[in-house]
C-alpha cells in the first residue's frame, strides 16, 4: 500500500466517472494529436500545391541591369547588352545545393524580341514539363508542345497574330505549329509565345542559354534565405533574387491552417483541463469529511494535495495513453474523411508520444492544482463538523 | 499530560462565542467524559484538545508543551502518532477495505507502508475482534464493526490519548454497550480517554466527567 492506493481505489470505486472523464481527456489528446499532424500534412500539401502556381527563386546574370519586365526581365531590352546563364550548368548547380531536397522546379527560360507577320512579339523559350510544374493555372485549349516545332500562344498574342489552333507561324525564318493556345491568365502570359527552348536558342544562335532561371523551392517552415544562399554559392556568378512576396503570401496561407490548427487545439486542451479541474472540485465538496478524516489521523496539507492531484494525474496518464494512440489511428483516417487530398500515414513517435505523456500528465496536474490546493487548505475542523 | 488554558473560541468574527475561557486538565490514563447539551462546546473543546481546532485564543498543553505553538508539520506528527480521533459516524474511507483504512495513519508519512505496519494493522483489527474481516470494504461491514475499525485504525499509531466525539451515538444500545465496554478495555490497558457524550450512562463509567454550558466548565470532576 502506497499514496497511489487511495486515489487508485477512489477512481476504481466511481469507475463510470472516471471512465467519462479519461474518455473525455482522451478524445481531447486524440483530436489535439490528429490536428497536429493534419495541420503539418495539409500545410505540406498546401505548399505544394502552392508552389504550382509560381516560383519563389530568380536565377539572373549577375551583369544584368536591364529593368524587370517579364519575370524580372524587360523584353524590350533583351536583345541589348544581355548576359546569359548557361542552361544545363546553372540547372545542375541548383539541383545540387545542400537543401537539393527542397527544389521542386528548376525552369530555365530564353526570351526573343521578333516580328511575326510584321507584329512586334516576345517569344520565350521554355522547357515545357518543368514550365507546367510552376505553372498549373495554364489551361491551353489543344495541347502543350510535344516536340520542338511546336509553339503554345498567350491569349492576346493569338489574338493580336490571329493565330489559333494547328495554324503555322513563322519565327525568324523558322516555321511553328500552333499546339495550343493559353487561356487568359491576366500576366505577361497572355502578350507571349512560348516555344521549345532549344529551338528559340537556336534561333538566337545562343544555345544552351538562358536569360534567366526561375526556380520553385518547397520551403515548409520555409527557410528561403539560407535556400538563395546556397544556390548563390553554387553560382557565384549569377544574381539570386529570393521573390519574397510569393514566399510570405505562401507562408502566410500556412501559418494560418497551423495557427488555427493550434487554436482549436489549444480550446480543445482547456477545456479538457477546466474539465478535470470541475471533476476534481466536484471530488472536493463530496470528500470533506474525507479530508477532514485525513487531517486527523495526521496527513499533512501536502499530503492532501498529493492525493487529490495524483487522481487528476493518474486520469490524465490512462488519457494520454489512449489519447495519443487514438490521435495517430485518427491522423490515418481523417485527411482521407475529409478528402484534402494528402497522403499521411502518422506513425507512432516514442519521442513524441513520450512528449504527450509528459505534456499531459503536467496539465491534468495543473488542472487539478486549484482544487487540490482548496483540499488541502480545508480546515479540518471545519470539515468535520459536516460530518 | 493535557490541558486547556483559559480557552476562547469564535467560529466568525462577530459571532456568539463557543468557549468562554474554559479550563481543563486531563492526566495521563483518565476516561474523561465531556457532557453538555447541543452547541454547548463541547466538541469545540474536544477538537481544539486533539489539536484539530486552533482556538481564538487560550493555550493547549500536551505535555507541557502548547500545542499551537508548533509547526503545523510538528502538530500533524503528533496527530499521526500520540493523539487519535474517533467520530460519530465511523468516516471510514469507503474506498479502501478495513485493513487499509487501518493503515492510513502509516500514509501519512507518505511513504509506502511496510510488512511491519501491515502487522501492527492487523494486530489492531484483532485486538477489535475483525481481524476475519480484514479485507472487507465499509460498506460490507455493519456499523459497530466499522466503528470497531475507526477505533483500531485510531490505535494504529499506539497513540497515548484517543479522543472520542460521540462514538456510539448511530449505534443502537447493545452494540454502543459494546463499544463503550471496548474503549474500557484500552483505558484499563493504559490509553487516555476523552470522549463527548450525551449518554450518562456512559459517562457513569467514566473517572472524569466535565460538563460544559454556555463554552463555559460548569462542572467538572
Amino acid at each position: 500500500m502506497n499514496l497511489a492506493t487511495i486515489p487508485l481505489r477512489n477512481l476504481r470505486r466511481k469507475l463510470p466517472r472516471t471512465l467519462l472523464s479519461a474518455a473525455v481527456f482522451s478524445l481531447g489528446i486524440a483530436s489535439v494529436v490528429a490536428l497536429a499532424h493534419l495541420s503539418k500534412v495539409v500545410g505540406d500539401s498546401l505548399e505544394r500545391k502552392m508552389t504550382a502556381f509560381g516560383a519563389n527563386v530568380l536565377v539572373t546574370p549577375r551583369t544584368q541591369s536591364l529593368s524587370v519586365g517579364y519575370g524580372g526581365l524587360s523584353l524590350g531590352d533583351v536583345s541589348f547588352d544581355m548576359r546569359y546563364l548557361p542552361v544545363a550548368e546553372t540547372v545542375a548547380a541548383v539541383r545540387a545545393i545542400p537543401m537539393k531536397d527542397t527544389i521542386s522546379v528548376v525552369a530555365p527560360k530564353f526570351a526573343l524580341l521578333t516580328r511575326v507577320g510584321g507584329v512586334p512579339v516576345g517569344v520565350v523559350g521554355v522547357d515545357f514539363p518543368s514550365e507546367r510544374g510552376i505553372k498549373r493555372y495554364w489551361q491551353p485549349r489543344g495541347d502543350f508542345p510535344a516536340g520542338d516545332d511546336g509553339v503554345l500562344a498567350g491569349s492576346a498574342a493569338a489574338a493580336a497574330l490571329s493565330l489559333d489552333l494547328g495554324d503555322a507561324v513563322t519565327i525568324e525564318g523558322r516555321t511553328f505549329r500552333v499546339a495550343g493556345v493559353l487561356a487568359p491568365t491576366g500576366s505577361e502570359d497572355d502578350r507571349v509565345i512560348f516555344a521549345d527552348i532549344a529551338a528559340v536558342q537556336r534561333l538566337a544562335g545562343k544555345e544552351n542559354m538562358a536569360h534567366f532561371v526561375e526556380v520553385a523551392a518547397l520551403c515548409a517552415g520555409c527557410p528561403i534565405d539560407e535556400i538563395t544562399a546556397q544556390i548563390q554559392a553554387a553560382l557565384p556568378e549569377a544574381s539570386i533574387t529570393a521573390m519574397q512576396h510569393v514566399v510570405k503570401q505562401r507562408m502566410a496561407a500556412i501559418s494560418f491552417v497551423k495557427h488555427l490548427a493550434l487554436s482549436v487545439s489549444l480550446v480543445i486542451m482547456l477545456t479538457a483541463c477546466a474539465m478535470i479541474g470541475l471533476s476534481v472540485f466536484s471530488s472536493v465538496n463530496e470528500r470533506k469529511n474525507e479530508i477532514g478524516v485525513l487531517r486527523a489521523v495526521g496527513f499533512s496539507k501536502a499530503g492532501v494535495f498529493s492525493l487529490f492531484c495524483l487522481e487528476a494525474v493518474l486520469t490524465g496518464m490512462v488519457a494520454a495513453v489512449v489519447g495519443y494512440v487514438g490521435g495517430v489511428l485518427a491522423a490515418g483516417i481523417v485527411p482521407d474523411i475529409l478528402e484534402t487530398g494528402a497522403t499521411s500515414a502518422m506513425a507512432f513517435d516514442l519521442g513524441e508520444f513520450l512528449l504527450t505523456f509528459a505534456a499531459v500528465t503536467a496539465l491534468s496536474a495543473a488542472a487539478a492544482a486549484p482544487p487540490s490546493l482548496a483540499a488541502a487548505r480545508l480546515d479540518p475542523a471545519a470539515a468535520l463538523v459536516t460530518l | 499530560m493535557l490541558s486547556a488554558i483559559d480557552l476562547h473560541h469564535t467560529y466568525a468574527p462577530g459571532a456568539t462565542p463557543v468557549l468562554r475561557g474554559v479550563n481543563v486538565a486531563i492526566a495521563q490514563g483518565d476516561f474523561a467524559c465531556i457532557m453538555g447539551r447541543s452547541g454547548s462546546g463541547k466538541s469545540t473543546l474536544l477538537y481544539a484538545l486533539s489539536t484539530l481546532l486552533r482556538p481564538t485564543s487560550g493555550q493547549v498543553l500536551y505535555q507541557g508543551r502548547d500545542v499551537f505553538g508548533l509547526s503545523e508539520r510538528q502538530r500533524n506528527a503528533l496527530r499521526g502518532s500520540d493523539l487519535a480521533m474517533i467520530f460519530q459516524m465511523h468516516h471510514l474511507l469507503p474506498a479502501l477495505s478495513a485493513l487499509e483504512n487501518v493503515l492510513t495513519p502509516f500514509l501519512a508519512r507518505l511513504r509506502p507502508v511496510g510488512a511491519k505496519a501491515v502487522a501492527r494493522g492487523m494486530e489492531c483489527l484483532s485486538r477489535v475482534g475483525l481481524a476475519d474481516k480484514a479485507r472487507r470494504l465499509p460498506g460490507n461491514l455493519s456499523g459497530g464493526e466499522q466503528q470497531r475499525v475507526a477505533i483500531a485504525r485510531a490505535l494504529a499509531c499506539s497513540p497515548k490519548a484517543l479522543f472520542a466525539d460521540e462514538p456510539t451515538g448511530s449505534l443502537d444500545s447493545g452494540t454502543g454497550d459494546k463499544i463503550m465496554d471496548l474503549l474500557l478495555e484500552l483505558n484499563a490497558e493504559g490509553l487516555t480517554v476523552v470522549m463527548v457524550t450525551h449518554q450518562p450512562d456512559y459517562a457513569a463509567l467514566a473517572n472524569r466527567v466535565i460538563t460544559i454550558a454556555d463554552g463555559r466548565v460548569a462542572q467538572a470532576s
